[in-house]
């Protein structure tokens, strides 16, 4: 008897078997055509870093802050900075990565006070030499560059006049209300002297 | 009865080298499509897509068969030359010999033998030497290895493949393979002989040494058994001759089981061809499901199960015969 249920299990799991290969058989092909197709990295891919472009100034906004040179802990990073004319901006001019010294921590994306930095979907950079892995990241903003930092220019501007229209707008609303409170009673205006402070430093800054 | 090729030309030897013709045409662009379909098939079980060059990755055989055309011819030393050089040749010979045995349609036949399923169980046997000849005279391990495991795996497993046609040959009282699939006249034999039917295609892949009994040729123990020092197109003869056993063995499993040429609406030599090929995917089906057997595994398999369970079978089918 055992030799007919010996029988009877081999060949349910040859039947199972088959039914699994048929399975993949129905199923669409998970290849990808790699050096024809190129493949979308994962959110979560890490590799050289770059700028990223913002879409309010169409442009990566780098302040040549330093803050990711002094917080790499690779030493790859090399960035500098200047304040172009008449602005209260800094723009980088110089924004250098030595990839073949980085590991990928990820500290200097961090750190970054403007969130400019971003990793990369570059996944098949090849080269000769370790100088090959030295990334120049402002390399594709360096010809807009002029436009962008006119562009800059007027925005801050426009900021500037917008602010200041907010604040005599503001201290307009803000006399009305005292006028009011003096009807009322005297401890609301006293809530409202912060505000005034805080306005009074962003005008500064 | 049907028409002898023989009889389509006044002349002898034209007729023979006009049926040598056919069949060497139709073997070849038959082995380089089945290598193709096989490639292919292999890759959507595998979830992968396969051979991509020219449409649906037809050319790449192509390109493979220049490859192996154009590489050069090693001999070894130490190798026994007669026998080295005479295996590949009679590997391919034998195949090309049983090609003409089968009738395609009820008129297509190149000669209908009255003893053609004798014949083509003769023939066969060849093809064992030819792998014996070719793993002896490599003198490499490797290869007398997989050429001692073929000769002992297709000896074991040519006793349940005759054993399992024995029962059709009762069922037809014939011999001849035009009489056995002529006697299966609205009921193929595959209902009625279902044993039979399953016996005779498990024994069939492991004569053409197939997977999941490819221990002759098992990559991972034994390089590549009995070919292992044969390069070019040596090489591809044995390959060639692998995918024409399968057409072989899967026109016999046809014929015996499957009425050979019968079926609705379509005309004769096409449904024997779908049948055919139909049992060839089925075959490579069961190469990319199932995994090797070990030795003692594979000689258990076929003296413990398949020759009792074909003994059984031919006893009851006699008795049903005799009853009836």
């Amino acid at each position: 008897m055992a030799f007919v249920k010996d029988i009877l299990d081999g060949t349910k799991t040859l039947l199972t078997g088959m039914k699994v290969t048929l399975n993949n058989f129905r199923k669409p092909s998970i290849t990808s055509k790699y050096p024809i197709e190129k493949i979308e990295m994962s959110e979560a891919f890490r590799n050289v870093i770059v700028l990223i472009e913002k879409d309010d100034i169409q442009s990566h906004d780098c302040i040549g802050c330093k803050a990711c040179e002094r917080v790499c802990p690779s030493f790859c990073i090399d960035v500098d900075g200047e304040r172009p004319e008449g602005m209260r901006r800094m723009r980088a001019t110089e924004f250098k990565v030595d990839f073949a010294l980085c590991s990928d921590c990820g500290l200097c994306l961090d750190v970054c006070p403007t969130d400019t930095l971003g990793y990369s979907k570059i996944h098949d950079e090849t080269g000769y030499n370790r100088s090959d892995f030295v990334y120049d990241l402002l390399d594709p903003w360096r010809d807009a560059e002029g436009p962008t930092v006119e562009r800059l220019r007027k925005l801050e501007e426009e900021q500037a006049a917008a602010k200041k229209a907010r604040t005599v707008k503001k201290a307009a609303a803000k006399k009305a209300a005292a006028k009011k409170a003096e009807t009322e009673t005297s401890k609301e205006t006293t809530e409202e002297t912060p505000t005034n402070k805080n306005d009074a430093e962003n005008n500064d800054a | 009865m049907p028409s002898n090729i023989l009889h389509f030309f006044d002349n002898f030897w034209l007729a023979i080298g006009a049926t040598i013709a056919i069949v060497m045409a139709y073997l070849s662009v038959n082995a380089i499509m089945l290598i193709w379909l096989e490639r292919k098939l292999a890759a959507r079980i595998q979830r992968r897509i396969g051979p991509t060059r020219g449409p649906f990755g037809l050319v790449q055989q192509i390109f493979d068969m220049v490859k192996l055309f154009s590489k050069e011819l090693i001999t070894p030393d130490h190798v026994n030359r007669v026998l080295y050089l005479i295996a590949p040749v009679m590997i391919f010979a034998p195949v090309m010999a049983l090609c003409t045995l089968f009738p395609i349609s009820a008129t297509w036949v190149f000669h209908d033998y009255s003893v053609a399923v004798v014949l083509l169980l003769a023939i066969s046997g060849v093809n064992i030497l030819a792998i014996f000849f070719a793993g002896w005279g490599s003198n490499n391990k490797y290869a007398l290895l997989g050429a001692v495991r073929a000769v002992a795996q297709n000896i074991s497993y040519e006793i349940p493949l005759i054993l399992s046609i024995i029962p059709i040959v009762m069922m037809a009282n014939s011999l001849s393979l035009y009489g056995i699939a002529d006697a299966q006249t609205g009921v193929p034999y595959v209902l009625l002989q279902p044993i039979a039917a399953i016996i005779f295609i498990i024994s069939a892949t492991a004569e053409t040494n197939r997977a999941p009994f490819d221990i002759p040729e098992a990559e991972s123990e034994l390089v590549a058994g009995f070919h292992t020092e044969y390069s070019g197109m040596r090489f591809g003869m044995f390959f060639f001759a692998e995918y024409s056993n399968m057409i072989i063995v899967c026109g016999l499993a046809t014929v015996l089981f499957l009425g050979g040429w019968k079926g609705p609406y379509l005309p004769g030599p096409v449904w024997f061809f779908i049948k055919v090929y139909a049992l060839i995917i089925l075959m490579m089906w069961f190469r990319w499901t199932f995994p090797r057997l070990r030795f003692d595994q594979l000689m258990k398999f076929a003296w413990m199960v398949l020759v009792p369970l074909a003994l059984i079978n031919l006893l009851i089918t006699t008795f049903v015969l005799k009853l009836i």
